[in-house]
């Protein structure tokens, strides 16, 4: 039971949950408490002791679906769900299955010749328990439970036939067919031949779902972290929002806590007393109540002109991330006016929110300084020496006035003013980019393109807050 | 936790048989995870949207076990003087004043400040034992000699320190006094964290909890709780509401109904001896179903629709 459970596990952390050494013990006492028997009690039982929220739990139901249906036939023969509705049909187990009564029904060859080899007699027994077990060492030994991509399923297919003795067979075979009176038993053991490799199949298949699905996945993901967010194309972003919200949580979770506990306030009266029962009542020691919670205060300016229409989805994903996540997120975008969308985000769901601003708003022309315009009666006056500001934009202005007497306002009043530049510090002043007229009202003014650099930019921005 | 009757506890299926006696209906998760808390000792994390009987969960359990409910409500702020305990400060100073006389006669006779000092040690920590300890909710439930359910609701409402400071609790059942020591729990309590999902929780603290997501219920399981909590009201109407309820709550509200407000409603549709539902009694009870404004205006055009889709 242990090796079984431990199996599970391990392919529900190859599933993406992080699932820790205590967890798997209190999953095996659970199971010893309630045993095998029932697989909607197990499934239960499993459920409340390793997923802990309700996507793990969608994930952990379907994954022990696909798994107990394989390990049902051979391995543990105490434990049989009765929810095999849920194997596939190209699953090469159930394939043997079906057809066992057809190969039953052909009439046993007893014209005195027999196969040979140990794979023959095996398949000629209907061996099938000594067989799954057979296959289910050698695919130890083919490394079924290593495989990185798809395409080395058919490389350890034909391992474990080659383990399993398919050669011999095959040599057998060919010696057998010379005389015309095996024809049957011949017949007879291609067919089981045929089903044998479905079957291995079908195994390794269920083997990669398990095991390496999700190494695939991750090397995507970590590419993607990498690439470009201009050059992300509409199929990745799925995988992208989920990194993105990944990174804003654990933005969030490392900077969002309380601060400082400020010595203002009012007096506590107890602790002040208690502190001075000492000094036989005289107060040496005054104790103050307040404790100050202090998150940063955020304004974040997102350009989703035409320019920088194609990293805009991204940086409105993150925008949304971001507020999600931090109690204080002001958000604004703008083309050419400048619009607040922070209850639009609050009220919509992240798809339609993006997509109602992306139509809106995205895909005009720039103007800077009309934005900023807007910015100042919007918001400049909320604006204080604690908050963080941040503009999220290429700074091309169509060659238009870039209005930076409002930026420096913006600058003087906040605590810190921080420009995020998608394009490379080369491409900057060039053409109608006037990045040279707002960087010296910027505290800081950095390249990023791509989400690596964004949640390092932010992560340091939050940490020396 | 010592549970008198064992047998209480023998499956996850007397659970639930049991709770429906006592009026709470489940579902099998539910007894599961009960059932697995009381077995593994093992605290147990409860989500779900507000309103679908987390805090009742933890009431029942206790009425079932017949041991004290302890609970505690968390708040932004909450700290250990609130949650572990606190010096009875009051006390302290009240006893010194009244013992200060006493110390000439303790102190008579000693030569030099030295011997006056080695004989105050004598009397030991007198003003920081037991006795002028103020237990809260964490340490009464520690202290409790048969074993209590401790309820930690709304968890995700303290603070991110606060809790880090239960991890200690929840997984040795044991807390720190810097005065005292460590004080171990004399019978291990049941302890129930509920959380509304405001943030979300640190995996450390879920690491040491089972979890249990109580969705809102399907619709049979809500006929047969709204059955048990107002038995009076009409089989066809009992339908027609939890349908209703149910088309709601697939609408974008705001806040969705949940079933403590399917109960209410059921309540206020008894008290108004209603016999079927239709368009006004509807409109003019939705505000016990809707708790925003903006929800009731949204919904109320959608009515007609709403109720021919119930009546189906």
């Amino acid at each position: 039971m242990q090796k079984v459970l431990g199996d599970f596990i391990h392919a529900l952390r190859h599933d993406g949950l992080p699932i820790s050494p205590s967890e798997t013990l209190d999953a095996l006492n659970a199971a010893a408490l309630i045993g095998l028997q029932n697989p909607h009690v197990l499934k239960a039982a499993l459920a409340t002791t390793l997923a802990k929220n309700v996507a793990h739990q969608t994930q952990l139901s379907i994954l022990f679906d696909e798994f107990f249906s394989r390990h049902s036939f051979a391995e543990t023969n105490e434990l049989q769900p009765d929810n095999n509705e849920n194997i596939k049909t190209d699953n090469g187990i159930e394939n043997s299955a079906e057809s066992e009564p057809k190969t039953d029904a052909t009439p046993e060859p007893n014209n005195g010749t027999t196969a040979q080899s140990p794979l023959a007699q095996q398949l000629l027994n209907n061996e099938k328990d000594a067989l799954q077990i057979a296959i289910n060492a050698a695919a130890e030994q083919a490394g079924a439970s290593q495989m990185q991509i798809f395409t080395q399923q058919p490389v350890v297919s034909m391992r474990i036939m080659k383990a399993l003795g398919d050669s011999q067979l095959n040599q057998e075979l060919s010696e057998l067919i010379k005389d015309d009176k095996n024809h049957v038993l011949v017949e007879e053991l291609r067919k089981k031949q045929q089903l044998l490799r479905q079957q291995v199949k079908g195994y390794v298949e269920q083997q990669y779902l398990l095991y390496s699905k999700n190494n695939g996945l991750q090397l995507r993901e970590e590419h993607l972290q990498k690439i470009k967010l201009s050059n992300i194309d509409f199929s990745q972003y799925q995988l992208m929002l989920n990194l993105v919200k990944q990174a804003a949580k654990k933005l969030a979770s490392l900077h969002s806590r309380r601060r400082k506990i400020s010595k203002r306030g009012t007096l506590d009266v107890r602790k002040t007393i208690a502190a001075n029962a000492a000094f036989d009542g005289f107060l040496f020691h005054t104790k103050w109540k307040s404790s100050r919670i202090e998150r940063p205060k955020v304004f974040v300016l997102c350009d989703v002109s035409g320019s920088v229409s194609r990293t805009a989805r991204f940086l409105l994903l993150f925008l949304y991330s971001l507020q999600d996540v931090l109690p204080k997120v002001r958000s604004f975008v703008f083309a050419s006016d400048l619009a607040e969308v922070t209850d639009s985000f609050r009220k919509l769901d992240l798809e339609s929110a993006i997509t109602e601003i992306m139509n809106t708003r995205a895909n005009m022309s720039t103007d800077y300084g009309h934005a900023l315009q807007d910015f100042n009666e919007l918001a400049l006056q909320d604006i204080d020496n604690k908050t963080t500001v941040i503009m999220l934009g290429d700074a091309r202005n169509n060659y238009g006035d870039g209005n930076t007497d409002v930026w420096k306002q913006v600058y003087q009043r906040s605590k810190r003013v921080l420009w995020l530049n998608p394009e490379g510090h080369y491409s900057w002043d060039t053409g109608d980019s006037i990045m040279s007229e707002y960087s010296p009202y910027c505290s800081r003014v950095e390249h990023c393109s791509s989400l690596r650099d964004l949640t390092r930019i932010l992560g340091s921005l939050l940490k020396n807050s | 936790m010592i549970i008198k009757h064992a047998e209480k506890i023998a499956s996850a299926k007397v659970i639930k048989d049991s709770f429906e006696k006592l009026g709470y209906i489940c579902s099998d998760d539910i007894a599961m995870a009960v059932y697995l808390a009381c077995q593994l000792q093992k605290p147990i994390l409860i989500e779900g949207p507000p309103g679908v009987g987390k805090t009742e969960l933890a009431k029942k359990t206790a009425e079932y076990l017949g041991t004290q409910l302890i609970r505690m409500q968390c708040y932004e702020g909450l700290d250990e003087s609130k949650a572990l305990y606190e010096w009875k400060y009051g006390k302290q100073l009240l006893y010194t004043q009244l013992l200060k006389d006493q110390m000439g006669d303790v102190l008579r006779g000693a030569q030099g400040l030295d011997e006056s000092v080695s004989r105050l040690h004598q009397f030991g920590d007198i003003f920081y034992s037991e006795e002028f300890l103020e237990a809260r909710p964490l340490l009464q439930a520690l202290r409790e000699k048969d074993g209590a359910i401790l309820l930690i609701d709304e968890i995700d409402k303290s603070d991110q320190e606060f809790e880090a400071f239960l991890l200690e609790l929840l997984s040795d059942y044991q807390v720190s006094i810097p005065e005292i020591g460590t004080i171990k729990a004399t019978s291990k309590p049941v302890v129930m964290l509920t959380s509304n999902n405001t943030r979300e929780l640190g995996d450390a603290l879920k690491r040491r909890c089972l979890h249990l997501y109580i969705p809102f219920p399907d619709p049979k399981l809500e006929q047969k709780i709204i059955a048990v909590q107002v038995p009076e009201l009409g089989e066809e109407l009992r339908g027609d509401l939890v349908r209703f309820v149910n088309e709601l709550r697939g609408l974008a509200l705001k806040k969705v109904p949940a079933v403590s407000e399917t109960i209410d409603w059921a309540r206020a549709l008894l008290l108004l001896n209603v016999h079927s539902l239709d368009h006004d009694w509807i409109k003019s009870t939705l505000n016990i179903l809707l708790k925003f404004q903006d929800d009731i205006e949204a919904v109320e055009p959608e009515l007609h629709q709403l109720i021919q889709k119930m009546k189906r």
